[in-house]
């Protein structure tokens, strides 16, 4: 019995690959963030390494996921409950009696539920592009991933990358998945964070080392955690119509000034959905609302989600140009961070617009545009 | 009393003669020492492909006028012929995809088929209407997916309307028009005296004074570039004017309308010897200059190797921002594209139908100085650099 605690026991070391000696690029904290939505998965299936790996490479502030459970316990990154969207759960036979039928959030929802399958299971399938107007190219080649695996991933980067986690469907999980010793999905949550050392509350320097953003649209697991972890936090709204799944509170009580200025306490910002933050009609975006107005006067910060590149996604205003669409929400609305499932076009957008930089390659280019400069004078 | 008869009608042509013959004399509006900005001619054109069509209705007035403001070099236009002679901007011989003409009943009976480039068509053809009946019709957004809500606001417009607009602009402005259909024009529609659409093409742009070969001094200062898909149409008009001229090359199983020449055999080496005597550049379909598979760009092809060896200019078109027509390799990035085809493949001048984000592109990663504006920027840049080590 010893021996076997002993063996499953072992304490974290940092491993060799992982001893940065604090020269890692820091985040950039001048612009706002640039979050990348499910990874870069406007490129690449969603929630894979692969995605999340593509997003660091183009450059993203901090890549996100949404956490789920599988049956024994295990987190997960995975957006749906169902695996039918994103899988190819379809073609395996031997899960075939795994259908069911449950309700999430009031609706009825028929499907594979990644909560009837272990990790074991659920490792065995392979993910695929939701979108069938998006790279089909790479279906098939991953797995899922776990929420310990995602955090891997941002710690092994070579500079240094934020998380993003969401508790998804803390109700629903918390209904289907029992964890011993009486813990609940917010528990596990935020001892995987901690295990792997993310503390500290915004703009800390701890947390400048490892930052971290926790979402959910579920204020009272927000509220719960509080007293677990500083790791700041931010409340999702969602589409108007729809109230909140542990508190069923609608969209106008949750983003009243009342309950801007209880929640606060708890949070640094909000994740709103960006159609409900400005007013659309016809495609074509009209008056913005007053939410982040009535936000940053509370020192909360604005978050919207979802910024995608296919002219679907455009409103009118933008000239099928998602460039121009980041220039509004950036530079009229003035926003903290977006969601993207396009991280290196908003990065792109972002080092034409306001860049970082480096010093040395700023100096060159500097001289060189002077130089420019005075030879169209010189040909007069 | 019979020499009365014979001197009142006498003195009315001449006095008709006088009202229609004054000379053009410069508008107000377009006097020749207005400091207007130079045409750009340090990085590859933006030509705004039907003007901004991807916003308006094409080869509308408004979708011009959007061009020019959001930066275009030249201003696109497709040249047709009514039935009475008049020269127009339309792109499509016909005029069912692009106009309301289903909704006008008293033209119900022009419905024809013709045959256009070896393909039977079958609708409304603008060389079956007089100007003053296209002038009825109303232009709407081709594409379904794209803004609908000028259709029904504006009219064809004709090539002297569309010279009037770049010659209006507050900046040099160029034209890029093309003989468009010449074999199907001419066999449709007659002019007296002998002439030809061509002739009347180039009749056009003397009139506004369009002259100069390439880069000269009266081409600077209203530059244009002649387009055709037609080798012989551009080889007809090489007499006539030295205005620059580009050679549109279809795509691969397309043979021209005109010599009935292949895809391969223009594309030669002997073909582009040939034809370099006469046009400044070629104007590919993109698709052929980059191969494409599984939606994604593969390794180029060497025509814009060849081209530039005879130092013929490369123009491939059409550049969109939808994601439906950008390949993978862009991340449905449009900006990932222009990048592509102006640093790596190297061309001179791109045909979009967002001229407003080619601009953009450019201006971020090869701008245009203004000099004072620079200056305070770069002073601006120097300090925040210093400022850096203040604090390290």
């Amino acid at each position: 019995m010893l021996f076997l605690v002993g063996c499953s026991s072992r304490s974290l070391y940092p491993l060799p690959n992982r001893r940065h000696n604090g020269n890692r690029q820091p985040l950039q904290t001048f612009r706002p963030y640039n979050i990348a939505h499910r990874g870069s998965n406007g490129e690449i299936p969603e929630e894979t390494t692969a995605a999340y790996k593509r997003a660091i490479e183009e450059g993203t502030d901090f890549i996100e996921t949404d956490i789920l459970a599988s049956k024994d316990g295990v987190l997960i990154s995975f957006h749906d409950v169902c695996l039918d969207d994103t899988t190819d759960i379809a073609e395996h036979e031997e899960f075939i009696n795994r259908k069911r039928t449950y309700e999430v959030q009031g609706s009825n929802v028929t499907g594979y539920f990644v909560v009837d399958f272990t990790l074991k299971e659920l490792k065995s399938l392979r993910v695929k592009q939701r979108y069938p107007f998006r790279d089909q190219q790479y279906n098939g080649k991953f797995s899922i991933i776990t929420f310990e695996e995602f955090i891997s991933i941002a710690l092994d980067a070579d500079r240094i990358v934020g998380i993003y986690p969401e508790m998804k469907n803390p109700v629903f999980i918390n209904q289907r998945v029992k964890w011993p010793g009486g813990k609940k999905f917010e528990d596990k949550f935020v001892e995987i964070l901690k295990k792997y050392r993310y503390r500290g509350s915004y703009m800390s320097k701890e947390w400048l080392k490892q930052p971290a953003f926790i979402q959910s649209f579920a204020p009272t697991s927000l509220l719960y955690i509080s007293n677990q972890t500083d790791l700041p936090k931010i409340l999702l709204i969602d589409d108007v119509n729809m109230p909140t799944q542990d508190t069923n509170q609608s969209y106008w009580e949750i983003t009243s000034d009342k309950y801007l200025d209880f929640i606060k306490e708890y949070i640094v910002g909000i994740g709103p959905w960006k159609d409900t933050l400005v007013t659309a009609s016809d495609n074509y975006l009209r008056k913005p609302t007053d939410l982040v107005a009535r936000a940053h006067a509370r020192n909360l910060q604005v978050h919207p989600y979802t910024f995608r590149n296919e002219n679907k996604f455009l409103h009118f205003n933008f000239s099928q140009d998602p460039y121009k669409e980041f220039d509004y929400w950036i530079n009229k609305i003035g926003v903290d961070g977006l969601f993207t499932d396009f991280t290196g076009s908003l990065h792109q957008f972002q080092e034409w617009t306001s860049p970082l930089s480096t010093g040395e390659e700023d100096a060159n280019k500097l001289l060189d545009k002077i130089v420019f400069m005075i030879s169209k004078f010189k040909t007069k | 009393m019979a020499s009365l008869s014979i001197v009142v009608p006498f003195i009315f042509l001449l006095l008709v003669n006088w009202c229609f013959a004054r000379p053009l004399y410069p508008l107000p509006s377009r006097r020749n020492d207005r400091n207007r900005r130079p045409l750009q001619t340090f990085r590859p054109y933006n030509v705004a492909h039907r003007g901004s069509n991807g916003e308006i209705p094409e080869e509308s007035a408004a979708s011009y006028m959007k061009a020019i403001e959001e930066g275009a070099d030249f201003i696109e236009a497709d040249i047709l012929a009514t039935k009475d002679g008049v020269l127009i901007c339309s792109h499509d011989v016909n005029l069912d995809d692009t106009t309301d003409i289903h909704d006008h009943k008293e033209f119900a009976d022009r419905k024809r088929t013709y045959e256009v480039q070896a393909v039977n068509i079958t609708g409304y053809f603008s060389v079956d209407f007089t100007l003053e009946e296209l002038k009825s019709l109303r232009l709407k957004q081709r594409y379904p997916f794209r803004d609908q809500q000028y259709n029904g606001m504006y009219s064809i417009i004709t090539f002297e309307e569309f010279i009037s607009i770049a010659l209006d602009a507050p900046r040099v402005v160029g034209i890029y028009p093309e003989i468009k259909n010449p074999v199907f024009i001419n066999q449709r529609v007659k002019w007296s005296g002998g002439k030809k659409y061509e002739d009347k093409f180039v009749e056009t742009l003397k009139k506004y004074g369009y002259r100069g070969s390439y880069m000269s001094k009266e081409w600077l200062k209203q530059p244009a570039f002649i387009q055709s898909f037609a080798p012989a149409s551009l080889i007809y008009i090489s007499k006539q004017t030295n205005i620059p001229k580009v050679f549109l090359i279809d795509d691969v199983n397309i043979p021209t309308q005109d010599t009935n020449q292949s895809y391969q055999e223009i594309t030669s080496d002997k073909y582009l010897d040939f034809i370099k005597e006469y046009v400044v550049g070629i104007g590919p379909w993109k698709d052929n200059l980059v191969p494409v598979s599984g939606n994604y760009l593969e390794t180029p092809s060497d025509l814009v190797a060849r081209a530039h060896v005879r130092n013929l200019q490369v123009h491939p078109y059409t550049f969109r921002n939808e994601n439906q027509f950008l390949h993978f390799n862009f991340s449905e990035d449009p900006y990932k594209e222009y990048d592509y085809w102006i640093n790596k493949v190297g061309v001179d001048g791109l045909f979009t139908d967002f001229a407003g984000s080619l601009h953009q592109f450019q201006e971020w990663t090869n701008p245009l100085s203004s000099g004072e504006e620079d200056a305070h920027k770069l002073l601006d840049r120097i300090a925040s650099m210093i400022s850096k080590f203040k604090h390290a």
